[in-house]
Formats: structure tokens, C-alpha cells, sequence
């Protein structure tokens, strides 16, 4: 049964395409238009006080940054297969898939709250330095992005599980996997900015 | 009430939208001097300073916004009957997007009336002009959430809109969510002094204020739209609700 329907989609030129709502593009596009300001502010900034920014970053912990990166592009790869499983129809490998990368998102989460609480009882809050208040800014302006995205992972894999990608459009799919690749591409471009950028 | 003079009153009403945005740029804007707004790291007296020199400006802005700023109100109603339309039997969105566009009038009243209040007394003592210029800013800037709520029900509402015409296009809804996400930043506000997220910085003024308008200016354009439709509509035997039966995606 589910090979009929699957037939057509395999067809579909996918990479000539959108892929998911080509109207939430527009929103994409936006977040992306929004960190893009994020990130002048914070180049602009730096250069009048490169002491400050150079010194404060000495102070990041490097590895929970680097540990981070890995958890969301896991967790991005996690959501391509997940993505890939629904398009040739292994609908028990959807939810499977969903469910890691919604484990790879909460563990982002914890890195980060270990993270803000380490700086904390160092003493080190938004209102210490310029490089601070970006960095605590950012990175939790980014944090509930990735949030946002878990839920919408979570309500992907609930759908998944109900058998809501067995057949038929995965514009829902394509459509979250998008916002969670942007979710994840904004963290690497805050990863060299913030941990890595000299 | 006779349709013709109904959808008359809906047009006004939505043409309220383009009057509370000029109204706002004029005054709150420009003669409020909020073009750029004071920063909140100077100091009371310098603070004080500033309303003295400009306060019968300051005074005619504020005082003229908070009669102005009404227009969001009818502008409201008239989007929540559309919304209303579309959404039928249980129109909770509707009514929240209506609780959020009567909120977001009073979020702003009581920021420009602070302000008003401290170029009262100009004289007074610098430190109270100062409390109360802060408190109109974060009564402002912390207190968006009224209105993201009362974009993100018209921007779901809108995505539910099967008809022919809809309402919104749907890049509209998604803009519209977007800019209301786009408040969050002003939140730092109440906590930092300086840089690009204190309330007079890019990134907690200059941008999500900018999205708020523009999001404001889109949604009129197509709420007068749509009121026009019915207009020229309302002469054709056609329901005066608008809908085009059957049609679903």
C-alpha cells in the first residue's frame, strides 16, 4: 500500500526544490537576517575593545563549546536520517531518529546550563564585560531557539510514533528539519565568533 | 445596522491602522525626541537636563500619543471580526488577539504617561525624573509579550485561512511571527545599561520596534484589502461573509 504512494515522491526532483512550506523561508530567512545583526553588533564591538574580548574568551571553556558543536551536528545528522527513513518509508526509523536528535537537543541544554553555571560562581555575569553581555545575550537568545526547536522535534516524533509520516506530503517534516538545520547553523557561526574568533 | 453602514465602519476602522502608524512616528517618534531615545546610562541630571531642553516638545508628543494610540484599538476590533470570520464557532485566537491589541494600547499608554509625568515637575529632583523615565521604558520594553501573543494569533489564524482570498498571504503570517519573536531581545533591557540590548540599542530598539511597525503597516495593507472586497462584494448577491465554500488545501 505504501509503496504506491511512495512511488511519486521518490520521483520528485528533491534538490530542484524548497524543501518543506515554502512560506516559512520567509521566517528562516528572517532569524537568519536577525543574527546576522547579532553578529555585526558583536564584530563591531569587538573591534573597539579587542583587549577586553580577546582576554574574556580566554575564559570560555573551549571544550563545552567544541562538545556542543558536535551534539548539534549529530543531532542534525540524526534529523537527515530521520528525513531520509519517511522518504523511502521506514516509518519505524522516523521516530527512532527524532528521538536522538530531540536526546542530542536536551543534552545541548545541559552543556549549557553546566556551562552559565560555572561562569556564575566564577562571578562572571552579562553585566561584567562587553564580551560578556554578548556572550550570555547571544548564546541565550540562541538556547531558546534551540528549545523552540525541541518542541517541534518532540511534536514531530509524537506525530512519527502516531504513524503521521507513513504516507502521504512530509511537508511537516521538511518544514521542522529546516528550522532545526538553521537552529544549528546559527550555532556554529556564534561557535567561531564567540569561542574561536582571535 | 444596514451592511453598507457596517462595512463603512469596518473600512474606518481599519484605516485606523495607517493613522495610529503616522500619528506614532509623529509624535512618540519625532516630537517625543525618541529619534534617538535617551540612553538609560546617563546620569539623573543629565537625564533631567534633557527634558528641560526639550520639554515642550516632550510634552505635546507624549500627551498627543496617549490620545492617539486609540487607533490600535478599533484597528483591533475590526481585525478580530475578520479573524472571527474565519475561525467560526469558538473564536478563542480572535479573542486573544483582542486581549493582546487592548493590552498593547495600555502598554504604551502608561509608558508615554511616565513620561509625561516626569516633564511634569522638570524642576524636581533629578533622581525622580530618572525613576520614572525608567520606568516607562521597561514598562514598555519588558511588557511586549501582550503583543507578540496578539501577532502570533492573527499570524495562526491567518494560516488557517482556506479561502480563495485569504486574508493574509501566508509569507505574512510567518513574517508576522517572526517579528513578534523578534521582541524577546528588549527583555535584556532590564538589566543592561549599555550596548546594542539596552533600551536604546539596535538590537532591543531600533530592530524589534522596526518589526513591530512593520508587521503593523503589512496587516493593515491587507485588512483594508479585504474590508474592499466585501465592499464591492456587497453589491453582487454573494454572502456577505466572504467564504468560498469547498475550498480547502
Amino acid at each position: 500500500m505504501n509503496a504506491i504512494t511512495a512511488v511519486p515522491d521518490q520521483a520528485a526532483p528533491i534538490a530542484q526544490r524548497l524543501p518543506g512550506d515554502r512560506d516559512v523561508w520567509i521566517f528562516i530567512c528572517a532569524e537568519l537576517l536577525m543574527f546576522g545583526a547579532f553578529f555585526i553588533a558583536y564584530i563591531v564591538n569587538r573591534a573597539s575593545e579587542l583587549a577586553v574580548f580577546n582576554d574574556s574568551q580566554r575564559t570560555l571553556d573551549r571544550t563545552c563549546g567544541v562538545i556542543n558543536t558536535l551534539i548539534l551536528i549529530s543531532s542534525s545528522w540524526a534529523v537527515v536520517q530521520a528525513l531520509a527513513a519517511a522518504r523511502s518509508r521506514r516509518p519505524q526509523l522516523i521516530s527512532t531518529y527524532l528521538g536522538v536528535a530531540i536526546a542530542l537537543g536536551v543534552a545541548f541544554m545541559l552543556v549549557k546550563v553546566f556551562e552559565y553555571t560555572a561562569k556564575f560562581e566564577a562571578g562572571l555575569s552579562m553585566l561584567t564585560n562587553t564580551f560578556y553581555m554578548f556572550y550570555f545575550c547571544l548564546t541565550m537568545i540562541h538556547l531558546m531557539h534551540v528549545v523552540a526547536g525541541t518542541v517541534i522535534l518532540t511534536v514531530m516524533w509524537n506525530k512519527a510514533r502516531a504513524g503521521g509520516y507513513d504516507s502521504g506530503p512530509l511537508q511537516g517534516l521538511e518544514t521542522g528539519a529546516s528550522y532545526w538545520h538553521m537552529v544549528d547553523l546559527l550555532w556554529i557561526f556564534l561557535f567561531a565568533l564567540l569561542y574561536l574568533l582571535r | 445596522m444596514d451592511e453598507k453602514t457596517s462595512l463603512r465602519y469596518e473600512l474606518i476602522s481599519a484605516w485606523c491602522g495607517p493613522a495610529f502608524f503616522i500619528t506614532f512616528i509623529i509624535f512618540w517618534v519625532i516630537i517625543g525626541h525618541n529619534l534617538p531615545n535617551p540612553s538609560p546610562a546617563l546620569s539623573a541630571v543629565d537625564l533631567a537636563a534633557r527634558y528641560i531642553e526639550n520639554l515642550g516638545q516632550i510634552r505635546l508628543g507624549f500627551i498627543i500619543s496617549l490620545i492617539t494610540v486609540v487607533f490600535y484599538m478599533p484597528w483591533t476590533c475590526v481585525l478580530t471580526v475578520q479573524m472571527w470570520r474565519i475561525e467560526g464557532k469558538a473564536p478563542v485566537l480572535s479573542l486573544l488577539q483582542l486581549l493582546g491589541g487592548a493590552l498593547t494600547v495600555m502598554v504604551v499608554s502608561f509608558s508615554a504617561m511616565f513620561w509625561v509625568v516626569a516633564a511634569f515637575r522638570p524642576e524636581r529632583d533629578p533622581a525622580i525624573t530618572q525613576m520614572l523615565t525608567d520606568t516607562g521604558w521597561l514598562c514598555i520594553d519588558l511588557q511586549y509579550a501582550c503583543t507578540t501573543l496578539q501577532m502570533v494569533a492573527a499570524a495562526l489564524v491567518g494560516l488557517a485561512d482556506k479561502r480563495a482570498v485569504p486574508l493574509f498571504p501566508r509569507w505574512v503570517c510567518y513574517l508576522t511571527i517572526w517579528c513578534g519573536i523578534s521582541f524577546f531581545p528588549a527583555s535584556l533591557t532590564g538589566v543592561l545599561k549599555t550596548g546594542p540590548f539596552a533600551w536604546n540599542g539596535a538590537l532591543s530598539y531600533y530592530i524589534p520596534y522596526f518589526c513591530w511597525l512593520c508587521w503593523y503597516t503589512t496587516a493593515s495593507v491587507y485588512m483594508i484589502k479585504d474590508v474592499r472586497r466585501r465592499m464591492s462584494g456587497a453589491s453582487v448577491p454573494a454572502t456577505s461573509r466572504g467564504f468560498v465554500p469547498g475550498m480547502s488545501v
